[in-house]
This record gives structure tokens, sequence and C-alpha cells, in this order.
């Protein structure tokens, strides 16, 4: 009798983590990547051919000011995303290709903050700073304005 | 001669210590420079063991064991960048290079300072960040003025560099520089010392065509043009004794093509060289070139072969004053990429030398070196 409700909680349990793996592949089914700023940003549009010059240490200027592009350390699946969907590069060949440009003409690399909070913040800082985050934390948060949307699941 | 002994130890002694204060002081600030900061710090570290063997000529074998620092700094704000390149190793500690910038706009750059000559293909992608080149060695056309390179790698002057997009996404890059080249002293090329202006040297002008059929990728192909006039330092070595000047005129066609896993880069350079002696001058025409091919067996893992040839350099007077400079070499090597930037690579070469008139110096080489990048 133990045995079977001990065999009935366990199927209980991979249930529910099933179920719990679904949601969160429907959640992420919909999500998307979008290109932001601060909400009170100049910057207004930005070219996906721009954005990707930004990222890969070419200067861009909008509106007589210096595009500041910034990373996000800690959220790996959406660094994943932006580097296959928008770089289309490896993570090891964008870092190279990153040092190249700093080491043969001096341009900065794209500024690495730890979270979404801490992007959020150096955006509010710098107008002229863009960053990327999932479409649905960018929807929820006023400071930050969704400029374009960079990848959509489909 | 105890006393000099004593000074270049004493002076050695004082660049390992400088080496040292600067990779802690850069390390530190690379902890600091990742968030806002127009400051930027890159440390290349490397270690090179190599071991030459020879069947005909046991006075060319040997082996050594080299030690390489190399420190980069750069600042950036919207219409001004600068960067510092200073190199440390167990034979040499110099400021490499030392540039300001004026960004006039996007596509428009006008440098100053001391910088790496623009029509050195390799040069200009490498630099001294050893991490960054698939191969331990450089082909002996891109070896270092100091290191018997024929061409001068260094200028001091002014770079003015440009971008022309098209509307396809491709680009040309026009790039035009001049400054002090560097002078003939004993047996190799010496680059214009900013802490002796006085030194005599003359004038180097350069330029460089590149066309990238995508403006984003590293594809490339380019001409390159130059125009050196060295000045000599006749009593520094009895073979230039006569030598009053030299004109050195070069034309050069390099490509970086990458074709999924497989990498091509070569640089094919023509010479036309007046040696001006006291009883008239000496017209002089070679030609050095190499291909290098890669090939990424997975991520981690890359393959590659060099091949250095030239025409004409047998018998050219010019080549027989650097006899340390390599005109045929044909290498293997593997590269194992592991852990964070961090790089394993060996290397084995059948190399000859220019050595004097009579013969080339033959010998087998085999190198081993570990290369990291902080930042």
């Amino acid at each position: 009798m133990e045995h079977c409700i001990s065999v009935r909680t366990r199927g209980l349990q991979l249930s529910l983590l099933l179920a719990m793996a679904l949601s969160m592949t429907a959640a992420w089914a919909n999500d998307a990547v979008v290109l932001v700023t601060s909400s009170d940003s100049p910057i207004t549009d930005i070219s996906s051919l721009d954005t990707r010059k930004a990222y890969l240490g070419i200067f861009v200027t909008i509106a007589g000011n210096t595009v500041r592009p910034v990373r996000q350390r800690d959220d790996s699946r959406l660094n994943q995303v932006f580097l296959q969907s928008v770089i289309a590069m490896s993570q090891r060949s964008y870092e190279r290709r990153l040092l190249s440009m700093m080491l043969k003409y001096g341009t900065p690399r794209p500024a690495e903050v730890r979270d979404r909070e801490a992007l959020i913040e150096m955006l509010e800082r710098n107008p002229h700073a863009i960053g990327y985050m999932w479409e649905s934390d960018a929807e929820s948060d006023r400071r930050v304005r969704k400029v374009k949307v960079l990848w959509q699941e489909h | 001669m105890k006393s000099r002994r004593k000074m270049a130890h004493r002076c050695r002694w004082r660049a390992a210590v400088l080496a040292k204060i600067l990779l802690l002081a850069t390390l530190a600030l690379s902890q600091i420079s990742r968030a806002e900061s127009p400051h930027d710090v890159l440390v290349f570290l490397s270690v090179e063991g190599v071991d030459m063997f020879s069947a005909s000529d046991p006075t060319l074998e040997g082996s050594d064991v080299h030690p390489i620092a190399d420190f980069l700094y750069t600042y950036n704000s919207d219409r001004f960048r600068f960067l510092a390149e200073y190199i440390w190793s167990d034979s040499e500690a110099e400021m490499e290079r030392l540039q300001a910038a004026w960004v006039i706009d996007d596509e428009t750059t006008l440098w100053f300072g001391r910088f790496h000559t623009i029509s050195n293909y390799w040069t200009t992608e490498y630099h001294h960040g050893q991490y960054m080149q698939t191969s331990i060695s450089r082909p002996g056309l891109e070896e270092w003025e100091d290191e018997s390179g024929p061409m001068p790698s260094h200028v001091t002057g002014a770079w003015f560099e440009h971008e022309f997009a098209l509307e396809n996404q491709s680009a040309f890059d026009l790039g035009l520089s001049a400054g002090l080249a560097p002078k003939f002293e004993g047996e190799q090329l010496m680059p214009f010392d900013v802490l002796d202006p006085a030194s005599g040297h003359d004038m180097a002008v350069s330029g460089r065509l590149v066309y990238r059929p995508d403006i984003l990728s590293l594809n490339q192909i380019g001409l390159t043009v130059s125009h050196n006039d060295i000045a000599v330092v006749s009593e520094s070595s009895p073979a230039l004794t006569e030598l009053n000047a030299i004109r050195q005129v070069t034309l050069g066609l390099f490509t970086n093509w990458q074709w999924e896993k497989w990498r091509l880069s070569s640089n094919w350079v023509y010479f036309d060289i007046d040696m001006q002696y006291v009883s008239g001058t000496v017209n002089d025409e070679f030609f050095l070139g190499y291909i290098q091919a890669e090939y990424e067996v997975s991520e981690d893992w890359t393959v590659f072969g060099r091949t250095e040839f030239g025409d004409s350099e047998d018998d050219s007077i010019y080549l027989s004053l650097l006899p340390a400079v390599v005109a045929h070499r044909q290498m293997l090597g593997v590269r194992w990429d592991f852990a964070v930037r961090h790089g394993l690579t060996l290397e084995i070469a059948d190399t000859s030398r220019q050595a004097d008139s009579v013969g080339h110096d033959s010998f087998k080489e085999a190198r081993l070196q570990w290369s990291t990048v902080f930042r």
C-alpha cells in the first residue's frame, strides 16, 4: 500500500514538473528579444545593420552622439539568442572579434552589466545607450522604451 | 665591459619590474573598466619554447624560452581616441604604439603618433597580440623590423583612414600614412625613437586600399604600396661602410578569406630597392610572399600550415644585409583553445634564413606556445 502511494506521489511530481516545463516552453514560445533604450532617449530608431555594427565595436552615431551598446552577462539564454540571431556568431568568435577591433583600432567593447536591473540603470544614466532584453520584461518596465524587435520565437 | 653588463642587467630588471607593475595595474583596472568607463585594457601573455635542429650545421642548433607580456590601453570619448601598447619580453621592453586619433565621423579617423605601418598586413591585423594569431611564428616577410624584417614596422607621423560604405553592404577602406621611417643600423632596421628625435631618420609614405564584400565580415582583399627612404648608419657594420642610403618601394597584394571552417591568409610583396652607394646606385628587385591555410576541426582545435617563398630573393643585395631574415619556410601546426581565452599551439617547420651571400642557413624548428589574454 505504502509502495503504491509512493509511486502515485512520484507520478504526481513528474506530472507537475512536466506541466511546469510545458508552461515555461509556452511562455518562451511567445517571447521575443527587443532592443531598448531609456524612456527619454533621443534614439527612436536604429537599423539592424547599425545595431550589429555597434555591438561589433564599430562607431555608430545617431543625432551627433555615439551609440553606446550594453550587454547583459547573467542571462545565458538571452545572450545565446542575441549572439545567434542578431550577431550571427558563436560566443568565442564574437569575443575574438571584439578583442581584434580593440587591438587594431582601440575601439571600445560594449559595456557589460550583470543583469536587467543594472542594464536599466545604465540606460537611464546614458540616453545614448542601447540594450536588449526579453520583450515581456521591457513591456512591464516604464523606465525603458522598446525600439525594435530583434528576435521573435516562432 | 663589466659595468656595461651590469647596466644591461639593471635595465632588464627595471623593465621586468615595470612590466609586473603594469600587469597588476591593468588587471586591477580591467575589473572596473567594463561598465561605462572610457578606459579599457587588455593584457596578452605568452610563453614560447623553440628548439632548432640542423643536420648540416650544428652551430645553428639550440633551444630557448621566450616569455612575452603585451599591455594595451585605450581611451575613448566621442571624437577622441588614445591607444598605447607596451611590450615586455626577455629581449626587449618598448612602447610599441603610442597614438591618438581625432574621429572625424563614423567613417573617417585621423591618427597621430607612433603606429604600426599600414602597408604590413600581418602587423596591422595582429600587432603584438600573440593570442590573436593562430600560428606562433610570423611569416619572414612580416617579421618585426628589429628582428630582421625586410620592411619598416613602425612609423612616427600621421595616418588617415576612411571607409567608403557601398549600398550593397560592401565597403572600401582607404588608408594613407606619412612619417619617420626606421634607419638601417648593424643588421636590422631601427625604428624612430621618440626619446631621441635627432637620431637621423628619413620619411616613409604608405597607402592601403581594401575591399570587404561584407562590411561586417573579416573577409578582405587589399593592395598596399609604400615608399621608404631609409637612412643608413654606415659606421655600424663593415657591410654598410660604402652605403649612404636605401630607397625602398613596395607593392603588395593581401587577402584574408574564410569559407565555413577554412581560412586563407596571404600576402605577396614586390620590392624595388635602390642601394645608394658612394660609388653609385645599385638597383635590387625581388619578391616575397606566403600563404597560410587554417582548418577548424572543431570549436577548440585548429590545424594550420604556411608556405613562404620568393623570387630573386637569393641574389638580393638588400636581403644579404639582413642575415636573419627568413625567406623560405614550410610550416605545419595545431592549436588547442581551452578554458576561457587560453591557447596551446605546436608548430614544426623547415626553415632557411638568408644568412650571407654564400648560402642559406637551413634548419628545422619546433615551437610550443601557451598564450592568453586578460580583459
